[in-house]
């Protein structure tokens, strides 16, 4: 009799113990994955389990899981991705309640973003070329040679600006894309390979950097200047969402909640990513002070295979 | 062949038969059976058969396909050809040596395994583009090589040569110095000498060998992506991993994708059968190697090729990786000022993961590298002496794995170990990096100690079954010590590959862990390079010298 209580209580204990786990597949910044998922640890009391890649390799793990799904919310580095997975109807649909001051076109009913990247020349200083204001001051003479840019192929953000300048710019956006190509433009795949010939000397100018990449190795001390071009540019959300299969709906919204939280916000203004909340201090130029360009990210996603086609045509890719 | 003939009704060869069978069959055969079924059912992943063959046409009817088709062969057949001509003349030369000579060059030629490709690769663009550290110092820019089709060759060559010069080395050894003597009692000249006995005696062990780097050189991504990508070559394992990992993922289309790399492996590996038949006489009796009788003049020229070789294998890419991991920026390049050793305290001081991150590593390859070198061993007498039925149906699907893209592989993993019916799972725990790891490695040891163990002649099992040895005493007493240095050989460059595994490592860890590979990615990615190049630099040295000390302990006991 005693035994059976003992083992009652054991048992009644160690449920106690194992609290619920979330899982969290997360792109981006390491440290601020780590930094969030030990926020919410010490806020909650649950036990969170966090897979780490890129954008591209947590949609796949996805992906290949579909038969026995472990993920319960995924933090992209992609809009494309939130885009493609709400149209397949695999989102849960969740407004955070602190998603309030978030603008309109950085969440939809099934995501919301954490924060937001923007487009930029990354410029090396060392290179002693006149500075870049505009796009097209890359495609002069003097960036002969000099300048790279991701593939949008293989980089959502690079993708996100063809559409954006497209949208705004129309026929003259090919021609933009025609001159850099006749510049000798160089396009060596992702966001990194295009940043790296320029950090090392190689090349002068990144077409369409991340912006908050380069502005933390700026403050690192690498000779590098994020500039945001007169003309205008894009946003590059990192989505954040709740997978309909999710069997810990209510932790995962409160993880939400608290990314979109007053403390959540201030670690992403932190690693210098534009916050997706507009009443959080940036750590960099703010909503204020960037010229963005406004297009319906929905519609240009469905025309992606076209917009990368003839990107790739031009290039000559 | 009469022995195991004869016993081949007996309990203890079906044992090693099936034992053989069904680890090849659950280790690789599942998940490359996976890939193959997602191939042809675009819903696998969901678990249904819906839409049978619906996609091949389509994934296979595009017209760049061609081209990276053709790329991928003509890039592997010239990184064949190539590491083999290099393989062969420093096997040759080694015998001119002494044996401690030869032997510090067989652990330097150790070290490419333990360099990643894309951080070798990283370390020639750092060393050689316009404004890198030879351009800086020189003046001379060597982009225009580097960025083209014979830079890749060369790049990749002197990073895949060392698995052939093992290969090749073991078997001129083992070949030893009798023939040659005959042959020059018999007015034989130099090149007589290599073209009609030695080149001969060595063919199956190269073409063993030759097959490896092949098939790697057409899987490999590391300097495809990063060389390639500047000037627009395109293969297909670059076409496979713009499917898996940009959006909009295709998962379906990268397996039927890796069909066609499967088919390039299986049409290798029956080319090679069909020379091999050419020249798969194997050696009589084991000889013993008389000295070395060498020139200084000739021990001269051995130690200027191999140090040539390791000028470009070992001390550049190794010289660049310690380099970045030094700077203190990366755009103030390498000068005296910019030279920091902070990346190496936050290694070891800060609480991010480096230290655990290089124990799971160092675990895991070690295991690996264990249970790969003695199922290898297994696997190659199943297949040399004991012969069974579909034997080539085994040896094919020992080559799948480095056939297949890892990153399809690790899908395929996946796909067969992620089910809601199995009853208890190796995915999301350790043991699913451990399995993959030694399914992505099985390969090398099957590979080099099959051709190992051909050379040995089959007198020596009949002389030991005279004596009343059963097969447990054969391989055990007779065969497994004349194994010993080939496995050690295997063993070494499995735990030096495990050490460093990036794209499985990526895909499968459970959450929560991270291996020295994707410490170092994730750094790379959004953090610092200094710091990424300064772990590889931290793993490159204590792999290496475990890899030294394992050697050490083995030559110890072996005769």
């Amino acid at each position: 009799m005693k035994f059976a209580y003992l083992l009652s209580a054991t048992l009644l204990l160690g449920s106690g113990v194992h609290a619920e786990t979330l899982t969290v597949y997360s792109a981006g910044p390491k440290g601020l994955s780590n930094e969030l998922i030990q926020g919410f640890e010490r806020q909650s009391g649950a036990k969170v389990d966090l897979y780490q890649a890129t954008g591209g390799k947590i949609m796949s793990r996805y992906q290949a899981e579909k038969a026995n799904p472990h993920v319960d919310v995924m933090i992209s580095s992609s809009l494309g991705h939130a885009i493609t997975l709400d149209n397949a109807g695999e989102l849960l649909a969740y407004q955070s309640p602190n998603a309030a001051k978030v603008p309109d076109f950085l969440k939809n009913a099934t995501y919301t973003a954490q924060g937001t990247a923007v487009l930029a020349i990354a410029y090396n200083t060392q290179s002693q070329l006149p500075v870049p204001k505009r796009w097209a001051d890359l495609t002069k003479p003097e960036y002969k040679n000099k300048v790279t840019m991701p593939d949008p192929s293989k980089s959502g953000s690079a993708l996100t600006l063809v559409e954006g300048l497209a949208d705004q710019m129309g026929e003259s956006a090919w021609q933009l894309f025609a001159d850099l190509k006749a510049n000798d433009v160089l396009i060596p795949g992702p966001n990194k390979a295009a940043l790296n010939p320029v950090l090392q000397g190689a090349k002068s100018a990144v077409f369409g950097a991340v912006d908050y990449i380069g502005l933390g190795l700026k403050a690192k001390g690498e000779t590098l200047e994020v500039i945001y071009p007169e003309d205008g540019t894009v946003l590059a959300p990192r989505p954040m969402m709740i997978l309909k299969s999710t069997q810990h709906e209510a932790l995962a919204k409160k993880f939400v909640d608290y990314v979109l939280s007053d403390e959540g916000q201030t670690l992403v203004a932190d690693t210098l990513i534009l916050p997706a909340r507009t009443d959080i201090a940036a750590q960099r130029p703010g909503y204020a002070e960037l010229n963005l360009i406004q297009f319906d990210a929905t519609a240009a996603a469905e025309k992606a295979k076209q917009t990368k086609d003839k990107f790739a045509q031009i290039m000559g890719h | 062949m009469s022995l195991y003939a004869n016993a081949r009704g007996g309990r203890l060869p079906l044992a090693f038969n099936a034992f053989s069978v069904v680890s090849l069959l659950i280790i690789i055969g599942l998940p490359v059976l996976s890939v193959i079924l997602f191939a042809i059912f675009p819903h696998f992943n969901e678990g249904s058969f819906r839409a049978p063959f619906s996609n091949l046409y389509p994934q296979l009817s595009d017209p760049a396909l061609i081209d990276a088709t053709f790329n991928s062969i003509r890039l592997a057949t010239c990184v064949t050809l190539l590491s083999i001509a290099v393989a062969v003349v420093l096997a040759y030369v080694r015998n001119k040596m002494s044996v401690t000579a030869g032997r510090f060059w067989d652990v330097m030629l150790l070290v490419p395994f333990l360099i990643p490709p894309y951080i070798g690769s990283m370390a020639w663009i750092q060393m050689f583009q316009f404004n890198g550290v030879w351009y800086r110092w020189t003046g001379v820019d060597f982009s225009a090589f580097l960025f083209s089709f014979s830079g890749v060759v060369f790049v990749m060559t002197m990073h895949l040569f060392p698995l052939v010069y093992f290969s090749a080395s073991n078997a001129l050894r083992v070949i030893g110095q009798r023939y040659s003597d005959v042959a020059r009692v018999y007015g034989a000249g130099r090149l007589d000498l290599a073209c009609r006995i030695l080149l001969p005696l060595m063919m199956p062990t190269l073409l063993a060998s030759g097959l490896i780097v092949f098939v790697l050189s057409v899987e490999e991504f590391g300097t495809p992506d990063i060389l390639g990508s500047r000037f627009g070559f395109e293969v297909m394992v670059t076409a496979i991993e713009e499917k898996l990992t940009d959006w909009p993922i295709d998962l379906p289309g990268a397996s039927v994708l890796s069909l066609n790399l499967i088919a390039i492996a299986v049409s290798a590996y029956l080319l090679q059968l069909v020379v091999n038949r050419k020249y798969a006489a194997s050696l009589d009796a084991q000889t013993i190697t008389s000295a070395a009788n060498s020139s200084r003049g000739a021990r001269l020229v051995a130690h200027l090729l191999f140090t040539l070789a390791a000028v470009f294998a070992v001390i550049l890419p190794l010289f660049s990786v310690v380099a970045a991991s030094l700077m203190s920026t990366v755009s103030h390049g390498l000068s005296w000022d910019n030279l920091t050793l902070s990346a190496y305290a936050d290694l070891f001081t800060s609480g991010n993961g480096a230290v655990e991150a290089i124990y799971t590593s160092l675990g895991l390859a070690a295991m690996t590298a264990l249970i790969a070198a003695v199922l290898g061993l297994l696997v190659a007498f199943t297949l040399i002496r004991l012969k069974p039925r579909g034997k080539s149906v085994l040896d094919v699907l020992s080559l799948m794995p480095n056939a297949v893209p890892a990153m399809a592989l690790s899908v395929g993993l996946i796909l067969t170990w992620n089910q809601q019916y199995l009853p208890i799972t190796p995915y999301n725990t350790m043991m699913i990096l451990l399995l993959a790891y030694v399914c992505l490695m099985l390969p090398y040891p099957i590979r080099m100690i099959t051709s190992a163990l051909r050379q040995q002649p089959f007198s020596l099992d009949e002389s030991a079954a005279i004596y009343g040895a059963d097969i447990l005493h054969i391989v055990r007493r007779v065969l497994l010590p004349l194994m010993v240095p080939i496995m050690v050989a295997s063993g070494c460059i499995v735990f030096a590959i495990s050490t460093r595994e990036l794209v499985a490592s990526l895909m499968l860890a459970p959450a929560g862990t991270e291996t020295v590979a994707t410490y170092v990615f994730n750094q790379f990615d959004q953090g610092s390079v200094s710091a990424g190049m300064a772990m590889s630099l931290v793993v490159i040295l204590v792999s290496g010298a475990l890899i030294a000390l394992g050697q050490g302990i083995v030559k110890r006991y072996t005769p």
